[in-house]
């Protein structure tokens, strides 16, 4: 019904269009000159030769988060910035842990999101989620957090179902000398950083840098303290060249180590560490050669449930390349391989222990130009050889129609499947038989078949943009009985199937050069139901926990030069089955900046209650309480 | 499985989301333009408040029809704006703001003396312009324009340029010899 729409959208739109090319190079003349001076200035330009007029193109739901939004915003942890992204579903469930998804199947654990810092994917074999907790970056080196609701499967990979989280820090080049922050206050205990940027050689910038902070513990539903306060160290250094002959070099690394408080028996204990580098070769103006390569190391230990050491390599190699001039051809291979070893306890038990997979991929993409440029149809697909289940193959097809230089419209078709991970087959419960629940023998793939639209528009100082969407999801994973009607035991299946619709709007004015204002709101529905023959009549309570909408309202003010006041209020709906109702919250951030080294500021979270509850059923939830921390940062 | 077409593919033009592509010297254009809200011409004061506020372009003029469609219909005040190139330094008459194309990079310095003193805000993308002695250059960073701004230069011939735009520029000053 949907793809139908879509079709017959574009057919009609594509017969109307028609417009003489002097017209929009003045109407883009006049939407340049209605921006400010900084809005000028983050204007990409390029030259004629490279790529002619590629106005508003992206053909899928992307919100941008920039270096701006989050050092006013006040956040402090990548979570907390993820906020600014209306598309995201963002739910704090404790002190540590976090609940963050796009377009619904929202957990914990939750599996269709992929998450990349630097190219790097920080989503665990495991169980195909994030852990957060140990997600950390110093948020100043952050050049941007590129937001992708929808499948990106084609593009980026196996867990990209229901979206993407590109987070890029800078180049060295742009992040030199010493930079130091300092604050705490409520909840955000204490927090410190130092950064310091310099030159290696004529052609080579690095940086190094180093942070802590501490964190007080949420609530229990009785209002007692839960033990959950956390702390953590983190330290990097990250190496850029760019030689004369345009070859771009990059090498980066981070560790961390953190402690964190449960109930018993004993802190639970992360620690671990990165290293990659990419080189990025081009041949032509049209044509590069982009290699990476990393190694990541992680280790969790979980006193009580469980403990891991977990080993990746990942080495990717991508070309893009012009063919005549309507082609843009981007392909590439990866290779991965995980070697995970599982001490396993008393409550839980991976089987067997110790595993090592790997995953071949790789993709290849066609972005055609049509009618004069103004119409781009992109068909691609990923084929992916995976240890569980074998091949599996990811197409999309997306086009984009610039209707004019201030208006877009896009539509895409995507298959994305989320593959197995260890949680879907190796998972036992309790540690030693007899076992409740053993594991998924025969869980296979989940697939989803997904249709959008969008539309974007810039009238002067108006942004506005808006997605729907329609997914069908086959072979969602289930708990089914073995021996009914025995409740036990029980393994993990693909017995649900289910569908997800709904919209996302943004919009943006600028009121003055120094006034923004800017709306997110999203409306979502997840229907999951068993398939036949599945005995699992939980309806997806367990695999998605999202709120039917969301609300953010954000705005930005500049008071002369040297204060900077905003706020951030939120609504979400209620989370249906978790009975946790709906809520409203707002942060605020003052910022003064009496000269141009040094930026004082006092932040406040969740200011509207004493505390208040994201997620979790009512005996499990956690209190997020009201936090205001002061901080203040020197660059020399 | 990490891919890097973000670097490529999406990326650029994710970027478009927020700010819409365009081309270099449409960028500039605009700033020319803009330049004459930022800028105070104090001499000025005497003249004619209904003349045109003139844009000149010395030497190679890179904007083609785009400088005039940008200030086609265009005021400061009461005052509309003009173009005019210039083929030689002895034309230059009655302009404004200067616009100093690359053609004329070699001769930059001779140039800036000739003007010296005249309440011209002098522009410039050639190499090094602010600390050869002219008052705004662009330079290309990442795709981007920035400005820098030689605030002596500018001063030093009575044009006042406004903190808003200081604000956003990197402020270079000529070395001493």
């Amino acid at each position: 019904m949907t793809l139908t729409r879509t079709l017959f959208l574009i057919t009609v739109s594509t017969v109307v269009w028609a417009l003489p090319a002097r017209a929009q190079q003045r109407d883009s003349v006049e939407a340049l000159k209605r921006l400010s001076l900084d809005q000028l200035m983050n204007v990409e330009v390029m030259s004629v030769a490279l790529r002619p007029q590629r106005l508003f193109e992206t053909p899928s739901a992307i919100q941008v988060i920039t270096q701006d939004d989050i050092r006013q915003s006040g956040a402090t942890s990548l979570p907390e910035a993820l906020r600014l992204a209306s598309n995201l579903q963002v739910a704090q469930v404790d002190a540590r842990q976090w609940a963050i998804s796009a377009r619904g199947f929202n957990s914990t654990t939750a599996n269709k999101l992929l998450v990349l810092i630097d190219g790097r994917t920080v989503y665990t074999p495991l169980f195909s989620g994030v852990f957060w907790d140990v997600q950390d970056v110093l948020l100043s080196d952050v050049d941007r957090i590129e937001v992708i609701s929808g499948p990106g499967a084609t593009l980026w990979g196996a867990n990209a179902v229901n979206g993407v989280i590109n987070v890029i820090t800078k180049d060295a080049k742009e992040t030199g000398g010493l930079l130091v922050t300092g604050g705490g206050g409520s909840e955000l205990r204490g927090s410190g950083s130092a950064r310091y940027g310099g030159e290696v050689g004529a052609h080579g910038n690095y940086r190094i840098y180093g942070k802590a902070f501490s964190r007080d513990p949420t609530l229990l539903p009785n209002g007692q303290a839960a033990p959950d306060g956390w702390h953590m160290g983190q330290g990097g250094f990250r190496l850029d060249w760019d030689t004369p002959d345009s070859n771009r070099l990059s090498l980066h690394g981070d560790w961390y180590d953190g402690r964190i408080a449960q109930a018993s028996p004993g802190h639970i204990a992360v620690s671990g560490g990165n290293v990659m580098a990419k080189w990025a070769h081009p041949f032509s103006a049209k044509s590069d050669l982009t290699v990476q390569a990393y190694y990541e190391r992680t280790h969790r230990d979980i006193p009580g449930t469980f403990g891991e050491d977990l080993d990746i390599y990942d080495i990717d190699v991508q070309q893009r390349a012009a063919v005549h001039a309507r082609h843009n051809v981007v392909w590439g291979v990866g290779y991965r391989l995980i070697n995970d070893r599982v001490v396993n306890d008393t409550t839980l038990a991976f089987l067997p222990p110790h595993v090592a997979r790997q995953w071949f991929t790789a993709f290849a993409q066609d972005e055609i130009a049509l009618a004069s440029d103004r119409l781009h149809v992109t068909l691609g697909t990923k084929i992916e050889h995976n240890d569980y289940t074998g091949f599996e193959i990811q197409p999309s097809g997306r086009v984009n129609w610039t209707i004019s230089p201030s208006r877009m419209l896009w539509a895409a078709v995507s298959r994305a499947v989320r593959t197995p991970s260890r949680i879907d087959r190796e998972l036992y419960a309790p540690g030693q038989p007899p076992y409740v629940l053993a594991g998924g023998p025969g869980f296979r793939s989940e697939k989803e078949l997904a249709y959008e639209l969008g539309y974007r528009h810039q009238q002067g100082a108006l942004v506005l943009a808006f997605a729907s969407f329609y997914s069908r999801y086959h072979g969602l994973r289930s708990l089914q009985q073995v021996n009914p009607p025995n409740p036990t035991p029980i393994v993990i299946a693909n017995g649900q199937d289910g569908e997800s619709y709904g919209g996302e709007a943004t919009a943006s004015y600028r009121i003055t050069d120094d006034w923004q204002v800017r709306a997110g709101y999203t409306e979502l529905r997840v229907h999951i139901w068993p398939n036949p023959g599945s005995t699992d009549m939980s309806r997806g309570a367990t695999e998605s926990r999202t709120p039917n909408r969301q609300l953010s309202l954000r705005s930005s003010l500049r008071l002369g030069a040297q204060w900077i006041l905003d706020g951030g209020f939120r609504y979400l709906g209620a989370i249906a089955n978790q009975q946790l109702p709906a809520y409203t919250e707002l942060d605020a951030r003052v910022g003064w900046q009496p000269v141009a080294a040094l930026e004082l500021s006092l932040a406040g979270r969740n200011l509207l209650h004493q505390h208040h509850a994201e997620f979790g059923t009512p005996t499990a939830r956690r209190g997020i309480e009201r936090g205001v921390y002061g901080m203040a940062q020197w660059h020399f | 499985m990490a891919f890097l077409t973000a670097v490529t593919a999406l990326t650029s033009a994710l970027l478009l989301v927020q700010s819409p592509r365009a081309s270099e010297y449409q960028v500039k254009a605009v700033f020319l333009f803009n330049f004459a809200q930022f800028v105070d011409w104090r001499p000025m004061a005497a003249q004619d408040p209904r003349a045109p506020l003139l844009i000149g372009i010395l030497g190679d003029d890179p904007f083609g029809a785009i400088l005039d469609e940008t200030v086609r219909g265009e005021r400061l005040g009461e005052r509309p704006f003009e173009i005019r190139r210039f083929r030689q330094l002895r034309d230059i008459e009655g302009c404004n703001i200067l616009f100093i194309g690359r053609s004329e990079n070699d001769r930059v310095e001779q140039i800036l003396t000739a003007l010296a003193k005249r309440p011209i805000l002098t522009v410039s993308d050639g190499d090094d312009f602010a600390e050869r002695g002219g008052m705004i250059q662009f330079v290309n960073d990442k795709n981007r324009i920035r400005l820098r701004i030689n605030l002596e230069a500018a001063q030093a011939a009575n044009v006042i340029i406004s903190s808003k735009l200081l604000r956003v520029a990197e402020i270079v000053s000529t070395p001493k010899r």
